[in-house]
């Protein structure tokens, strides 16, 4: 039973220590109650209590809300029995407990329900035989079963150890929509809201072990630099500092830097010895040459040379680049690198006793933190223990590992227990940024302007370079290849070709929310409005002449891509916003589309804005339509689809990294700006009922909103702006 | 190091720290509060955002000393069960995702309707502008004050 076995793992730290908001007060004690686990997502116990376990990791998205919902639904139980926890980890099946791409509940979802319909089945025959009768005369709702012959009723919690004895059902009859009670249905609050809004639940860096130190690094500013030496006597005299030692880079994967850790015994002496501390580094020169200028005029000159990777072609393709004649219309696109700057800066405790490590803190893919962690030290993945914590937001950033083997470090060259922690500085110089970019978008149009040919070169230096391992890997680029329909367009285009070529990176890579659709689907779709405007037709019209023929397809990647759900979320959007209407002078209006495939959601904004003289842009209206099948939780999806308004409208206007002589140059919100209140206006949601299999929301609601502003911007200003963010271009929201 | 006597949540404590220290840190470290959060350390972000004799104070940028004398409130001290009309509004609209950022929004909206019981949208969005939220729930936020501003008179 897993769930002894975490308790055993956490005894030598404090006699029993207990995750407070993982582990319910009234929760299961294995000593004291009976319990029956008919799978390992699900436990029931005689005092009532219905444990659900969650194995993707929360972080804001509201998996420990809506992954619940969906096994109360089948194992008809009643939500206030359910206690959620994080599935304690297990370092072999480490990879299950990786979360993003939007993809929880889309993977989790018939895992889900059949184990709630097997536990339910279970339940029922145990009820049938207690009563001696037929399990067509047995139904289960609200944590009981009640006897249809009699109206007799028997709880769960009365039928566990004759449940315990049953086999378990390979394959459970699952519900009917028409008979969903909690799926679809709204009033569902965010679990641990109370804790969240008391100031009680427990982040990561809200935790404490006795006797734990503190520790931050200084790492070297620039790729690739080394420690040459540190002096430790800069620190001076600051209370509390016990250890300040190198910190050794980790290599592939972990893309850490090298630097000098500061262990102290609390973290105001921790900050401050960090901030004095003067190291001298041995820099790579060309690493210290390297500024954004230059970074995207090297990425611009990569254009002009033969791509590395040819990722789609098909069709009539035009193959010798000759775009000279008059047919032809191109752009280029020059997106900036990004920061994640989650609320919550990354953070983690570490111990390392009896050679092993245990590691607390908030996660997206402990798994690799285990396997990445433990290879370094010679250690297997099974060596390392993670308790997963709540995250303060993802986004991506806790993807990558390089905070947590920083933390196993530090933890190894001291006796006891370490929280790394990352100052905002830290946590914005030493991100690992979603790529820069530069797009060439070619099309040729017929007589018609319409387009038949269509070309995307994509220069990038890869994600995977950086935290995949093996870098230079081809099959890098064609993770970043295409992006909205995965290296193909969501129109009707006889002629595709799409290229990707890398060029080297002057900082570390991360996943970030919507990654490559945050590039490809922006510049696709805003170069399909520079096309209307070619042709003379609005936004609207230009694209649905151009999906109204193609047929549902097969995809590069695999799934399919239905058109007729696109031109619906279209649809409804114009149709929401008025798009027809006859507008004052000064107003623009944009539309914007994006298939998510990873997460099969069918997404579009529309915005009216205008611009003045100054370029403050006021949004009248944001409006957006959304089709991702199933909704498990209509209200944390709303929320998702809000928030992914408001994580675009940063990266259209504000957000930007910088680098100047290999150094990335921001370091807190009043440089790297991120939407605030004022920025953010109403955002109207259109949600298409479906019964369709659910897909996903936190990634799939960010990149239309992005080339939207664009377009309603170009509409309203007659400007086209193919370089974010837009505030390098003197446009502001307030 | 010095001692000082803070009062937190109408609780007198008596606690020894660096003359220096950021009231954000003897709050989480010295005295246990985490509710508090660090968001930035420089002031950018409203994470720690406490109210000072009912000002919003980021406690980042307020030395513990110079809160001696002071009545302190943080998230802890608004109520224990979420049964402050701020927080009964923030569950009414289900405000939070990851809930970092909220201690500070909350806080910062005390102080807002302390002073402006009625505040209308552009007024709310002036006001909460130095709290940031990576999730984005501000349009929650800004109907849960208002929501809060209707319970409060209740």
């Amino acid at each position: 039973m897993r769930r002894r076995d975490f308790i055993k793992l956490n005894s030598f730290i404090s006699g029993g220590w207990v995750m407070a908001q993982l582990i319910p007060i009234n929760g299961f004690s294995a000593e004291a109650t009976d319990c029956f686990q008919p799978s390992p997502l699900i436990k029931l116990c005689s005092d009532g209590k219905i444990i659900v376990y969650v194995i993707k990791q929360e972080m804001g998205q509201g998996v420990q809300t809506s992954l619940p919902m969906i096994i109360a639904e089948e194992l008809e139980a009643d939500l206030k029995d359910i206690l959620v926890e994080a599935m304690p980890f297990d370092s072999e099946k480490g990879g299950q407990y990786q979360t993003g791409g939007s993809t929880s509940v889309m993977r989790q979802w018939m895992p889900l329900r059949k184990a709630g319909a097997a536990a339910r089945e279970m339940l029922i025959a145990a009820a049938a035989k207690e009563w001696n009768i037929g399990v067509e005369n047995c139904v289960a709702s609200k944590s009981k079963i009640i006897n249809t012959t009699n109206n007799k009723e028997i709880a769960y919690k009365d039928l566990i150890s004759r449940a315990a004895g049953l086999p378990i059902p390979k394959e459970p009859e699952l519900k009917n929509y028409k008979d969903f009670k909690v799926i679809g249905k709204p009033g569902q609050k965010k679990n641990n809201i109370k804790e969240i809004i008391t100031g009680k639940m427990k982040y990561g860096i809200d935790f404490k072990l006795p006797g734990m130190l503190y520790a931050a690094v200084v790492r070297c500013p620039v790729i690739g630099g080394k420690v040459k030496s540190f002096d430790a006597a800069s620190v001076g005299s600051v209370d509390g500092v016990v250890k300040i030692f190198e910190l050794k880079e980790m290599g592939e994967g972990v893309q850490n830097r090298s630097g000098v850790a500061i262990v102290a015994n609390n973290r105001w002496s921790v900050f401050k010895a960090q901030q004095r501390l003067k190291v001298e580094w041995t820099v790579n020169e060309e690493a210290a040459k390297v500024n954004s200028a230059n970074y995207a005029t090297t990425q611009k000159e990569r254009l002009l040379k033969n791509p590395d990777i040819i990722y789609n072609e098909r069709g009539d393709v035009v193959k010798d680049q000759n775009r000279k004649d008059a047919s032809w219309v191109s752009a280029t696109y020059q997106l900036p690198f990004y920061a994640h700057a989650t609320m919550e800066p990354v953070n983690c405790i570490a111990q390392f006793k009896d050679g092993k490590f245990e590691l607390w803190g908030g996660f997206q893919n402990p798994g690799k933190a285990a396997s990445a962690g433990s290879a370094f030290f010679g250690l297997k993945a099974k060596d390392v223990f993670i308790n997963l914590m709540p995250m303060g937001g993802g986004f991506g950033r806790r993807l990558s590992v390089d905070y947590c083997c920083e933390a196993m470090q530090v933890a190894k060259n001291i006796d006891q227990p370490v929280q790394l922690l990352f100052s905002r500085a830290d946590d914005i110089k030493f991100d690992v940024f979603r790529p820069a970019s530069t797009h060439l978008l070619a099309a040729k149009l017929d007589a018609n302007k319409m387009p038949i040919q269509w070309q995307h070169d994509h220069i990038t230096s890869p994600v995977g370079d950086s935290i995949l391992g093996n870098k230079g890997n081809p099959g890098w680029l064609s993770i970043e290849a295409g992006g909205g329909a995965y290296g193909d367009v969501y129109y009707n285009i006889k002629g595709f070709r799409s290229t990707v070529s890398r060029v080297a990176p002057p900082v570390e890579l991360g996943w970030w929310r919507a990654v490559n659709f945050t590039y490809n689907n922006v510049v696709i779709e805003s170069f399909i409005d520079e096309l209307a405007k070619k042709a003379g037709k609005d936004g609207l019209t230009y694209r649905l002449d151009l999906l109204k023929n193609l047929q549902p397809v097969k995809i590069k990647d695999g799934s399919l891509y239905d058109p007729r759900r696109m031109e619906a979320v279209l649809k409804l959007a114009a149709e929401k916003i008025d798009w027809t209407k006859k507008r004052a002078s000064g107003r623009g209006l944009g539309i914007a589309c994006c298939f998510y495939n990873h997460a099969k959601a069918y997404t579009a904004h529309a915005f009216e804005v205008s611009v003045d003289k100054t370029k403050k842009i006021t949004i009248h209206r944001a409006i957006v339509a959304t089709d991702v099948g199933t909704i498990i939780d209509p209200d944390g999806f709303a929320n998702q689809v809000e928030g992914g308004f408001v994580w675009g409208l940063s990266a259209v206007m504000k957000s930007e990294i910088t680098i100047e002589k290999g150094v990335v140059q921001q370091s807190s919100f009043f440089d790297f700006e991120v939407s605030r209140m004022p920025d953010v206006p109403k955002l109207e949601i259109h949600i298409i009922q479906s019964n369709e299999d659910p897909g996903g929301a936190g990634e799939t609601s960010v990149p239309s909103v992005i080339p939207g502003i664009m377009n309603a911007v170009a509409a309203a200003t007659g400007v086209r702006v193919r370089e974010l963010p837009l505030k390098k271009s003197g446009y502001y929201f307030y | 190091m010095p001692s000082y006597k803070l009062n937190v949540n109408g609780k007198e404590a008596l606690v020894d720290l660096p003359a220096d220290m950021p009231l954000l840190w003897a709050l989480r470290d010295v005295l246990d509060l985490t509710g508090t959060k660090y968001g930035c350390g420089v002031g950018s972000c409203g994470s720690c955002t406490v109210l000072i004799d009912g000002i919003a104070i980021k406690s980042c940028q307020y030395t513990a000393a110079a809160a001696v004398g002071k009545k302190i409130t943080t998230i802890e001290g608004l109520s224990e069960d979420a049964s402050h009309p701020i927080q009964q509004a923030w569950i009414a609209l289900n405000v939070p995702q990851c809930g970092y950022c909220q201690a500070g929004q909350i806080m910062t909206t005390a102080a807002l309707l302390k002073t402006n019981p009625n505040p209308t949208d552009a007024q709310i969005d002036a006001a909460m502008e130095g709290v940031v939220c990576r999730c984005g729930t501000y349009a929650r936020i800004r109907k849960a004050i208002h929501k809060a501003a209707e319970l409060s008179k209740k």
